[in-house]
């Protein structure tokens, strides 16, 4: 298998093959830095006009894309405040208070090198280790991937802000909003109102873009100056180069969420949001200034943006080997394979090992390529857009919002949607609730409720099949374990004190 | 130049001739693009296969025809479906349609569209249904699957794609013709079904045939629900042979509004008829793996109303909600 590894890799270095590469790359950056354009989206709208490409390059341009796009997100999440994509929500809790702490040029450094590494580990995971790690997957049934769900559910507690109740209000919307749809299991429509647009539930882009990017290009459009890009105009002091060693600290943050990103990766049905919770989560219950995280601490941003990118090339290892995408854009990728008239399955690694195998290597090329090209080209011209007067701007913003949620689906049932939701996410601002107990409780309340359901129907309403797979009871035990740790903390941290003061 | 001399001659010579009226009727159509409506996101097996029929059935409609392939997607297929039957029967809308599926959502929500809804064209694929266990099970033949199945009623988890698609009408009629009681389990894809099978989270499925293939060593594959043997998998038996009648499958065809002119319909028949010959385009149909079946015009279309019949009486007997 490694020898054929190796024979794939000079087709994907010729020159054509290669260019795909790049300008997928410079693509995907620039539609992940805009609100409203997300990867998924930009593979879909590609994937008709690779009928006619060669497979290789076809594939390396959504593999650039993707990665690309992963870290565009963190653009506008670091300067504006408004994620680019799903994933960068994380992004922005940290890397915002960077930019108005005049920071952002750093904050951005930290984001394109941290999504550089989580793209390439996963790359090479992808290539070395696909076939045992499909394996994995297969242990994740319904009861057990409801128990990944609950785990990221955990998160939440963090996320909440100062206000509990105000931030379990958002959470229990975000709920809400995942209800809606039609329910694959008894097959009743749930809150649609009989609106067909409705039955396949509310695309997250659509509640992304309502709740993010509509308040704060109002606020812009307000001129009120609580939104401050005047700071993150100026960015870049230092070069890239100069300011790698500064982040070699980080080197924990990167493997814990790398491994992070990885296993989310090759999990049935998540994403890159939920990747980059969990991580960031994570990240902050290792640190040991856990209260500067949300004010602008960098490793915020590195833990977040790692695990998005390290999501990337392992969705591809159920989605390869088992034709089951972990996230939507390897959903849409394996469209593009099967227009070529690649079957996912084990097949695929055997009959047509030259394809498989350099589309594996264009990932790992997309992800280094990121360093070149995010670092130096993207970055400075983003923040150039930033020194347009605001009112431009936020009308800017508006009309690629518009533009980009009414091409999700090409109706403009959607745009009113996402209006609707921009009103919502107008209030929630001036009444300080938190948006992103929303978001988890949009992408995991809906996958836990699925997946509960699920595992009951198959056990025939016996809730301890829940709990009877050994990989169930590992996940509960983490659960347990990373719950319970800080109750015990408290209740045990009093005594020292005692003891110490005697 | 050349051309225009050409067809100029065509023209001329045309006019002299006797069949003036149906060589001009037929130079006629199309003389703009033909849109055909794809009730799923690009990518999707259906795409795939519009994608390819559009290619193909360009070259056979003559010299600058073009048919653009235009995603609908949501509801399950839903949107596309009604798309097609409330367009204008001119012949330059047109769409894929997917049976049973197609007509199963009539009966389990209101549709704005019924079987006559349509002009049925071609049908172009056909994959069957089968049933299947994971290579690890003990279970080896439908004989001790039915075992299986009436030791433990109304416990062995199937493992569907989702509600109300052929999946879940095999596994009915598989229940009934069995006399067994199955669990029926609906997930979100026919992807994942799978791999829920593959990890043995469920006991059985019945997944269509094109589903299982480059899975050999993964599942086993105890009786297709065709009429015959499948070529691909001689070994195979057909439920029928093991003494149950059940028949399922999904059929992917093309379809245009109802009323549409007849002489426009014959064109795209011909069309089709023709690129259904096309070494390129069987061979293009076979790498993306579509087990084909052809049928055209009226035997398409009572092959639409045998399942939408199917579709009425599952409906009837066992409704899924």
């Amino acid at each position: 298998m490694y020898g054929s590894l190796l024979d794939a890799l000079p087709a994907v270095l010729s020159l054509g093959n290669f260019a795909a590469v790049v300008i997928g790359v410079i693509a995907g950056i620039c539609i992940g830095a805009l609100p409203g354009l997300s990867a998924t989206m930009a593979i879909s709208v590609l994937i008709p006009f690779t009928f006619g490409m060669d497979p290789l390059v076809a594939l390396g341009m959504m593999a650039g894309i993707y990665n690309g796009a992963m870290y565009g997100g963190s653009i506008p999440a670091v300067l504006l405040r408004i994620p680019g994509t799903p994933a960068a929500v994380a992004t922005s809790f940290d890397g915002y208070p960077m930019a108005q702490q005049g920071k952002g040029g750093y904050a951005l450094q930290v984001s394109v090198v941290s999504s550089a590494i989580g793209g390439i580990a996963s790359a090479i995971v992808l290539m070395l280790l696909a076939p045992p790690l499909a394996k994995v997957t297969l242990l994740f049934g319904p009861s057990e991937v409801f128990w990944v769900a609950v785990f990221g559910l955990s998160a939440i507690v963090f996320l909440l802000g100062g206000d509990i109740l105000k931030g379990l209000m958002s959470a229990c919307f975000g709920v809400f909003v995942s209800l809606v749809g039609l329910d694959s299991i008894s097959g009743y429509d749930r809150y649609t109102f009989g609106h067909l647009e409705l039955l396949d539930g509310i695309n997250i882009v659509v509640l992304l873009v309502g709740l993010y990017a509509m308040p704060p290009a109002i606020a812009l459009l307000e001129e009120i100056v609580d939104l401050d890009t005047s700071m993150s105009g100026k960015l870049n002091t230092v070069s890239l180069w100069k300011a790698i060693p500064s982040m070699l600290k980080y080197w924990k943050t990167w493997l814990r969420s790398s491994i992070i990103g990885i296993f989310v990766g090759i999990l049935p049905g998540a994403g890159g949001s939920m990747a980059a919770f969990l991580s960031y989560n994570e990240a902050r219950r290792a640190s040991s200034n856990p209260d500067d995280w949300g004010k602008g601490e960098p490793e915020g941003v590195a833990a977040s943006e790692t695990s998005n990118n390290a999501d990337t090339a392992s969705a591809l290892i159920p989605a390869l080997t088992l034709g089951i995408p972990g996230t939507a854009v390897a959903a849409v990728m394996l469209g593009g394979l099967l227009i070529h008239g690649l079957q996912p399955g084990p097949m695929l690694f055997r009959d047509n090992p030259d394809i498989v195998f350099g589309f594996m290597w264009q990932f790992l090329f997309a992800a280094i390529l990121l360093i070149v090209l995010g670092g130096a080209l993207a970055t400075n011209s983003f923040a150039q857009v930033l020194r347009l007067p605001r009112p431009l701007l936020g009308a800017f913003i508006i009309a690629l919002v518009l533009v980009g949620v009414y091409s999700i689906n090409g109706r403009m049932f959607d745009v009113y949607l996402m209006l609707g939701f921009g009103l919502v996410g107008y209030f929630m601002d001036k009444l300080k609730f938190p948006l992103p107990p929303v978001v988890l409780g949009l992408i995991l309340g809906g996958f836990a409720e699925q997946n509960l359901r699920l595992a009951l129907r198959i056990g025939g309403g016996d809730w301890t099949a829940l709990a009877s797979s050994t990989t169930s009871k590992v996940i509960i035990a983490l659960i347990l374990l990373v719950v319970l740790t800080p109750l015990f903390k408290r209740i045990f941290r009093p005594k020292r004190s005692l003891t110490s003061a005697s | 130049m050349k051309q225009q001399l050409l067809s100029l001659s065509l023209v001329a010579f045309a006019s002299t001739s006797l069949l003036v009226g149906a060589s001009l009727a037929q130079a006629d159509y199309p003389e703009k693009t033909i849109n055909l409506v794809v009730g799923y996101s690009a990518g999707g097996g259906t795409d795939v296969m519009a994608r390819t029929v559009a290619k193909y059935v360009e070259e056979q409609l003559g010299e600058g025809a073009t048919v653009v392939v235009k995603n609908m997607p949501g509801a399950g297929g839903q949107i596309g479906f009604s798309a097609i039957a409330s367009a204008e029967p001119d012949g330059y809308t047109i769409g894929t349609m997917n049976l049973p599926a197609a007509m199963a959502l009539t009966y389990d929500r209101d549709a704005d569209y019924d079987v006559d809804s349509f002009t049925w064209l071609a049908n172009v694929v056909s994959d069957p249904n089968t049933l299947v266990v994971p290579k690890g099970s003990d279970i080896h033949s439908l004989e001790e699957l039915i075992e299986h199945a009436r030791n433990s009623p109304g416990k062995v988890p199937v493992g569907l794609s989702s509600l109300g698609g052929n999946d879940h009408f095999s596994a009915i009629q598989f229940a009934e013709a069995a006399d067994v009681e199955l669990n029926y389990v609906p997930f979100n894809g026919a992807a994942q079904a799978r791999s829920a099978l593959m990890g043995g989270h469920v006991a059985m499925g019945t997944m269509a045939f094109s589903q299982t293939v480059g899975f050999e060593e993964e599942l086993r594959v105890l009786a297709v629900l065709s009429d015959e043997r499948l070529p691909q998998a001689p070994d195979v038996p057909t439920a029928k042979e093991l003494g149950f009648d059940i028949e399922m499958g999904s059929f992917r065809g093309l379809a245009a509004p109802a009323g549409l002119p007849d002489d426009i319909r014959a064109d795209l028949v011909s069309a089709l008829e023709s690129m259904a010959t096309d070494p390129a385009f069987l061979s293009d149909m076979a790498r993306q793996g579509n087990p084909l079946s052809f049928s055209y015009g009226d035997d398409y279309q009572a092959l639409a109303e045998a399942q939408d019949e199917a579709a009425r009486r599952t409906w009837e007997e066992t409704p899924w909600k």
